[in-house]
């Protein structure tokens, strides 16, 4: 019997990875291809580097960072690259030009994300989720012209907060990074002036344009990698402390993020799926004889009315070569080929897990125009109906764009805020000053401690958009006199849990390591010498 | 296998006034032959690596430098892509960083050497020796992570505290401190030189306590006793015998540890918030060091950043060349025991 279920499991498995992947005759004659860029993107590309994998195909990836990339797939060292932004013609930030031959590249677009605030806030202790930030006050925040959190124009965007008399102290990275760069050009792009104004007070004259090393003035923190970021804001020590990561981090880091007004006057977090409608106009740079051949314009996405619009939203390249060229072949181009349609439709399923936005349908269609041009390539019959990518069904339909949610009517602007957390904070409400929804403002300026004692009723309207979560609000306050008066603070719970134990385990493991092979040197010599 | 090694005396005249020294001829044999060869040659090697890693950082740096001169040394904006780059401002950094990690070591490990060879007793000692060699093993990003998470929180009081009680000494004092205010400001005394000294403290402690150890170790037996027996007390041989015996191992250990003091880099970049300003407010934010500069900056670097890059390496690698030459010399002359005529 044991038999029989084995074949059964074997035949199911078998088939499975026939009908899915490359046929298995293929799978022996894969060139293992090598790449290296973006640290950004590189959670992503692992994932796809590993599911490829049961194929045949093997992809090495090394994320040194998106410039050490492009240097290198321009010496020919590595077979393709991951850049966050693409070839830098005329670089604004004073760096030597990088020249690539016309017509030896294509860029396509690897996975989608937005950049997140995340922040250390607490007003009376209680830990702020719902903060909510115009494009404005993000620039400011992020320059230096704001800096205390009860500012008016940060209070604005706040009203059903009192914002406590705290230092900002924005986080920044202090390696190079693709995030950075992102950053940088929505904000030159968006509030040029207050950037650059910036950048003559951080000694970086004339211009620092869009840059991967962010400049720093007194009062601001630089922290190497997301993890550094994270590590910093998340601390006790670190309130007032705003930092840009990806927004994994704030999943993983269970701390909230902000929420970023949009053109259509709704204050939007960068949750998957609102990245991914984001995304949907994001135009690709079609004139050949441009520098900027097939890159990302995003004046439409920043500017985009779609009440689920993320402004920060962008995604970064996959670099291929379209030319015989260094140690490329057209054996690996055959790989490379395989893997690229892999990482353009079934790769894109896991992408929200991962922290990233799955890639919407107009980049995935016209980055498979692209991945024609790789030289060796089988082009395979996919197109649209055949991709398996979460954005769209196999008819075409364009899936996000019909079932993504709305923000609720509280996210609007002028309105008094929602209550429901953000980011990693998504089941911690905050505690407002009026009731939740369209009803409120009545007790606008109240201070929060008051605020929580004559908490108005809860509404349908707390929704959070991202997780569609409507029971939040009402579960976690037991009662419809709800959200301003559950205390939030997140060290609260007392007593002897789960963590503790665990810690102690640790500490009892490492006093073993540490400890252990000295007495135990101590007791066999000891005996030996007997 | 036994080396032979033959002496010819010449005939000399008895009467003759001023004897002429005698040439002595030595004949070697294949074996010490071999021996003196290969231990010459893996001698000369580590010479030759070391002048190949200087010559490889002089020939890289080449671009960098010859475009700043010696303006490289006192510049303190770091924008080689601009043509505005220097170590003025992280040098200084870097000097700072390990003069902290120094202060703080020396006692800790001059404590730990001197409890391990004189107080405790015997049969702890083999454990003590391995627990703190075990300190030398421990990876240093472990450290930095562990001084980044774990130990800037705990250190942030003490901070406070220094500025508050000390700060009317300069390089205590803190701008944005808000210490006045009734939500105090954590933030201006987090990522500082002083933290990061802190935790490179720990990481240099290892290295100086064992040089320590050795040279404490080797105090002859019989001068301590002749100080217990004229009534000494334990301290009073520690002061009188232990300590000047071992004045030049103690140095040259302190030395050793200042020399990976300015050389470490992970532990620091994870810390310390990079600043390009020069500013000796140790227990202020930011602060800086050459390591973590390039550990930072490689991977976004154009060839001329890169260049400039290795010309900061090679200013740290010759920085740290002179500051082992000094330990090693000190460390040769107590190993002698010449120092205990002192």
């Amino acid at each position: 019997m044991k038999k029989v279920w084995a074949l059964v499991l074997f035949g199911l498995v078998a088939s499975v990875i026939g009908a899915s992947g490359p046929s298995a005759e293929a799978q022996a004659s894969y060139q293992r291809i090598s790449g290296e860029g973006s640290s950004w993107s590189a959670v992503a590309i692992d994932a796809m580097r590993v599911n490829v994998k049961q194929f045949g195909i093997t992809v090495d990836y090394n994320p040194s960072g998106s410039s050490a990339g492009r240097k290198n797939f321009l010496n020919g060292t590595v077979d393709y690259a991951a850049s966050d932004i693409p070839f830098q013609f005329q670089p604004e930030d004073g760096s030597a030009p990088e020249n690539p031959a016309p017509g030896s590249y294509a860029y396509i677009p690897v996975t989608a994300g937005g950049t997140s605030f995340i922040y250390n806030l607490k007003i009376n202790g209680q830990r702020v989720t719902n903060l909510r930030l115009s494009g404005e006050n993000v620039t400011k925040l992020f320059t230096g012209a704001i800096t205390r959190w009860n500012d008016p124009a940060i209070a604005a965007d706040n009203p059903g907060l009192t914002m406590p008399d705290r230092p900002v102290v924005p986080v920044v990275r202090s390696d190079g990074s693709g995030s950075t760069a992102q950053f940088t050009r929505w904000m030159i792009s968006q509030h040029g002036p207050l950037w650059n104004d910036y950048c003559r007070r951080s000694g970086r004259a004339p211009a620092c344009g869009a840059t991967s090393t962010y400049p720093t003035i007194t009062g601001m923190k630089a922290q190497a990698g997301d993890l550094g970021i994270t590590g910093y804001v998340t601390q006790g020590f670190a309130e007032g402390s705003i930092g840009y990561v990806n927004y994994s981090y704030a999943i993983g880091s269970r701390f909230p993020v902000a929420k970023v007004l949009n053109k259509a006057g709704f204050y939007t977090e960068p949750s998957p799926t609102n990245v991914s409608v984001s995304l949907l106009k994001a135009r690709i740079n079609t004139d050949a004889a441009s520098p900027n051949y097939l890159t990302q314009i995003l004046d439409d996405v920043y500017n985009d009315t779609d009440p689920r619009n993320y402004q920060l939203s962008s995604y970064s390249y996959f670099i291929l070569p379209t030319t015989i060229r260094g140690q490329f072949n057209a054996a690996k181009g055959r790989t490379l080929g395989a893997f690229t349609y892999y990482a353009m439709c079934q790769a894109q399923q896991q992408s929200a897990s991962l922290g990233y936005s799955p890639l919407p349908i107009n980049l995935v269609s016209s980055s498979l125009e692209q991945i024609r041009k790789i030289p060796g390539v089988e082009v395979q019959s996919v197109d649209v109906k055949s991709c398996n990518n979460p954005t769209f069904s196999p008819d075409g339909t364009n899936l996000l764009a019909k079932n993504a949610p709305f923000p609720s009517d509280c996210d609007k602007i002028n309105v008094t805020q929602c209550a429901a957390g953000t980011g990693g904070a998504a089941g911690q409400p905050t505690a407002t000053n009026s009731g939740a929804g369209s009803a409120g403002g009545s007790g606008a300026g109240a201070a929060g401690a008051e605020a929580a004692a004559a908490a108005t009723a809860a509404s349908g309207t707390d929704c959070d958009p991202a997780t569609e979560d409507c029971s939040v609000v009402n579960s976690a306050g037991g009662s419809n006199s709800l959200a301003s008066a559950i205390p939030v603070s997140l060290a609260a719970p007392g007593g002897w849990t789960s963590s503790q134990t665990l810690t102690l385990l640790v500490v009892l493991l490492l006093a073993m390591v540490i400890v252990g092979p000295a007495i135990g040197i101590q007791y066999f010599s000891k005996r030996n010498q007997k | 296998m036994l080396t032979q090694t033959e002496t010819f005396v010449p005939q000399t005249e008895p009467e003759s006034r001023e004897p002429d020294p005698r040439t002595i001829n030595t004949v070697r044999d294949r074996n010490d032959r071999i021996f003196r060869v290969g231990l010459s040659s893996t001698g000369i090697a580590v010479l030759a690596i070391m002048v190949a890693v200087g010559v490889f950082l002089g020939v890289q740096a080449f671009d960098a430098l010859s475009e700043t001169g010696v303006s490289f040394l006192t510049t303190t904006e770091w924008e080689p892509d601009r043509g505005r780059f220097g170590i003025g401002s992280v040098l200084l950094g870097t000097v700072l960083i390990a003069l902290v990690a120094i202060a703080i070591a020396i006692p800790i490990s001059l404590g730990t050497a001197l409890f391990i060879t004189n107080i405790a007793p015997a049969r702890f000692r083999g454990i003590l020796v391995s627990l703190v060699d075990l300190m030398a093993a421990v990876p240093s990003v472990v450290y930095g992570l562990w001084g980044l998470f774990f130990f800037q929180p705990g250190v942030i009081g003490l901070s406070r505290w220094i500025s508050t009680w000390f700060g009317w000494i300069p390089i205590f004092s803190v701008e944005g401190a808000e210490s006045n205010s009734a939500l105090p400001n954590a933030s201006a005394f987090t990522a500082s030189a002083f933290i990061a000294g802190v935790v490179v403290a720990l990481m240099v402690m290892p290295i100086q306590s064992s040089v320590m150890r050795e040279v404490f170790s080797q105090v002859p037996l019989g001068e301590r006793e002749g100080a217990f027996a004229l009534g000494a007390t334990r301290w009073g041989a520690i002061r009188v015998v232990s300590l000047p015996f071992a004045r030049g191992g103690i140095i040259g250990g302190t030395m050793l540890g200042l020399g990976r003091a300015l050389g470490e880099t992970i532990a620091v970049l994870l810390i310390i918030s990079p600043s390009f300003d020069i500013k000796f407010r140790i227990l202020e934010t930011g602060g800086n060091s050459v390591s973590s500069l390039i550990a930072l900056g490689y991977k976004e670097a154009s060839s001329f950043g890169l260049s400039a890059l290795m010309a900061a390496g090679l200013a740290l690698f010759a920085m740290t060349l002179v500051v082992n030459f000094i330990a090693s010399a000190f460390v040769a002359r107590s190993r002698s025991g010449a120092s205990s005529e002192a």
